[in-house]
C-alpha cells in the first residue's frame, strides 16, 4: 500500500529528528495530535516506524522509502544532510585511499554552462570589444643572411588598380546598405511571423 | 606555402615572396660559408641553422626527410617549436618597415574551419600583435574575400573566391563587396601531399615537387604511379569543397537575391596544376550549386591575388583618412 503525502511527512520528519515525539511531529507536519498518533500507530503497524520510550524512529521499511528514489517522497533537504554526514565519516578513508592517484584531463573539455539565456539558434554572438595583446619580436635573436641575399621579387603593372580602389569604395557602400536593409526586412517577416503562431494558438 | 606581401611604387604593385618552410642542416662554419656563398637563404637559431624558402624543399629531397613549417593548416603550427620566431622574420623580411607610422597593413587570415577543432584566433592575434610592434595599423581580411576583389572589379564583386593554399581552402560568397558567408576546410595541398605520399610509399617533399612541375589534371592516360594517386586526391579534394560551399548554402539565413549568374574565381598554389579548372567545372556540373553560376576561371596570377586583394582594401582604407 502507498504513503499518502501526510504519511511521507512523518516519516521524513522522524527521519530528521532520529527520535521523535508526538506533538515534535504535530509541530513539524500539522494536523491534531491524535490525528497524528492514529496516523503513527498504523506507521508502526506497517513496519515504517517503531516506538520506544515515548519516542517514535525509523523502522526497516521507512529507511527503505527514504533511500527510493522512484516517486517524490524524498525530502532532498534531508538526503542532502544524511549525505553530508555520510561524506564526513568516510572523507577520511577517502583522503587516503586517492592520495596520489593522477586522473589526466582531456584537451577538449565540454563544459556547458547553463547561463539561463538561448540565443536563437544560428545567431552568433559578436565580440566587440578588443584589447592589444604585445607581442614581443622573437625573430631579433635569430641570426639570417636572408636580407643580405634579398627576397623573390614580381612585379606588374597597376593600370586598373585606382579604378578598382574606387569601385570597391562605391560598390562596398552600397552593398553595406544593401545587407542592412535585408536585415531590416528579414527582421520584419520574423515579428510577423512570430505574431501569426501567437494568433494561431 | 608562401608568406607574401604587396605594395604599390609608382605605377606598379611590387609583390615580395618566401616560401613558407625551413630544414635543418649541420651547423658548422664551412656549412655557412658554402650557403652564404650559394645565395642560399638560411636562419640561425641557438646553436641550430635552418635553411629557409625554396631550397628548403630541394635539401629536404635531397636527404629524403620533409621540411618543417612554422604554418600549418594556414595558421601558426601549434607543433612546430621554432615556428614563432621564424614566422615573424618570414614576415618582417616581405613587409619591412613602415613607410610612415602607423601605415595600414591588410593581412589575410583563413575562414573559421568546418573540419578541425580548432580556432583561427591565437594566429589572428599573434600576427596582428606583431605587425603592430613593427609600426602598422594591422587589419585582417579573409582570404577568400581577397580573391573576390582581386578578380571580380568588373562584376561588382560579387561571386565566389577559393583560395587552395597549402594547409587550407578558404571559400567566400561575396555580395557587391560584402561577404555572405566565409569558411575554411583544412584540407588542401599539403592533404594531398601527405596522402599521396602514403598512398605511393614516398615523401610528401618529393610528391609536392612533382606536383608543382608537371601534374597535368587534363591528361587521361599515361600517367605515373605519383600522378594518378595525385589526380584521384585533387578529385576528393574538389567535391569535398563543393559539397561543403552547398551545405553552407543550405544552413545560410540571409541569402541576398541574385539575378545573374556569378563567377566563380580559383586560386591558390594548389590550384596551379595544369587542367585544374577544366577539373573543377567538370565536378561542379555534376554537384551542382543552388545558384546560377557563370563562367568558373583561375585568377589571373593564382599565386598574387590574395596579396593584391589585401593591397585593394588596405589602398581604399588608406584613401579614406
Amino acid at each position: 500500500m502507498a504513503l499518502s503525502g501526510t504519511e511521507t511527512d512523518i516519516i521524513n520528519c522522524v527521519a530528521r529528528l532520529r527520535l521523535a515525539t508526538k506533538d515534535q511531529i504535530r509541530r513539524q507536519v500539522g494536523f491534531s495530535l491524535e490525528y497524528i498518533g492514529f496516523l503513527c500507530r498504523d506507521l508502526i503497524r506497517r513496519s515504517y516506524l517503531g516506538f520506544s520510550e515515548g519516542r517514535y524512529f525509523l523502522a526497516k521499511d521507512g529507511i527503505n522509502v527514504l533511500l527510493a528514489g522512484e516517486t517524490p517522497k524524498i525530502d532532498r533537504k534531508l538526503l542532502k544532510e544524511v549525505a553530508e554526514e555520510v561524506a564526513r565519516e568516510i572523507s577520511g578513508e577517502l583522503k587516503r585511499t586517492v592520495k596520489g592517484i593522477k586522473i589526466p584531463v582531456p584537451m577538449n573539455i565540454g563544459i556547458k554552462k547553463d547561463t539561463g539565456f538561448e540565443a536563437p539558434p544560428g545567431e552568433r554572438i559578436k565580440i566587440n570589444t578588443d584589447f592589444d595583446f604585445p607581442i614581443e619580436d622573437e625573430s631579433l635573436i635569430l641570426e639570417s643572411n636572408i636580407d643580405k641575399i634579398g627576397i623573390k621579387i614580381e612585379k606588374e603593372k597597376s593600370d586598373d588598380m585606382d579604378k578598382t580602389v574606387r569601385l570597391f569604395k562605391e560598390i562596398h557602400k552600397k552593398g553595406r546598405k544593401g545587407c542592412s536593409r535585408l536585415k531590416t526586412i528579414n527582421a520584419r517577416l520574423k515579428a510577423s511571423k512570430d505574431r501569426y503562431k501567437k494568433v494561431k494558438v | 606555402m608562401f608568406v607574401k606581401c604587396a605594395y604599390k611604387e609608382g605605377d606598379e604593385i611590387v609583390f615580395k615572396s618566401q616560401r613558407n618552410a625551413f630544414f635543418e642542416v649541420e651547423h658548422t662554419d664551412f656549412t655557412k660559408k658554402i650557403l652564404d656563398n650559394s645565395k642560399v637563404k638560411y636562419i640561425i637559431k641557438e646553436d641550430n641553422l635552418y635553411v629557409v624558402g625554396d631550397e628548403a624543399l630541394q635539401f629536404a629531397n635531397m636527404f629524403n626527410k620533409d621540411t618543417r613549417r612554422p604554418l600549418s593548416k594556414g595558421v601558426i603550427s601549434s607543433t612546430e617549436k621554432e615556428a614563432l620566431p621564424i614566422i615573424e622574420l618570414l614576415i618582417k623580411s616581405v613587409v619591412g618597415e613602415p613607410a610612415h607610422k602607423g601605415e595600414i597593413v591588410y593581412f589575410s587570415v583563413p575562414g573559421e574551419p568546418l573540419d578541425a577543432e580548432f580556432n583561427v584566433l591565437y594566429h589572428i592575434k599573434i600576427v596582428e600583435g606583431f605587425l603592430k610592434t613593427l609600426g602598422y595599423t594591422p587589419k585582417l581580411i579573409n582570404e577568400g574575400h581577397a580573391i573576390i576583389l582581386s578578380e571580380l572589379a568588373e562584376e561588382d564583386f560579387t561571386g565566389i573566391g577559393l583560395s587552395f593554399g597549402g594547409g587550407m581552402v578558404n571559400v567566400c560568397l561575396s555580395f557587391m563587396s560584402v561577404p555572405i558567408f566565409k569558411f575554411s576546410v583544412a584540407k588542401s595541398g599539403d592533404w594531398i601531399d601527405q596522402q599521396v605520399a602514403m598512398a605511393v610509399d614516398e615523401t610528401a617533399s618529393r610528391v609536392s615537387a612533382i606536383k608543382e612541375l608537371s601534374l597535368d589534371l587534363s591528361k587521361e592516360g599515361g600517367l605515373s604511379k605519383i600522378e594518378s594517386a595525385l589526380s584521384i586526391y585533387y578529385n576528393h579534394l574538389i567535391e569535398y569543397v563543393i559539397e561543403n560551399i552547398k551545405q553552407e548554402f543550405a544552413k545560410a539565413r540571409r541569402l541576398p537575391r541574385i539575378a545573374n549568374p556569378i563567377s566563380i574565381i580559383l586560386s591558390g598554389g594548389t590550384s596551379l596544376p595544369k587542367g585544374f579548372s577544366g577539373r573543377f567545372k567538370q565536378i561542379l556540373d555534376r554537384l551542382k550549386l543552388p545558384i546560377p553560376v557563370g563562367s568558373v576561371r583561375r585568377a589571373s596570377q593564382p599565386l598574387r591575388s590574395v596579396a593584391k586583394g589585401a593591397l585593394i582594401a588596405a589602398s581604399a582604407d588608406e584613401s579614406k583618412k
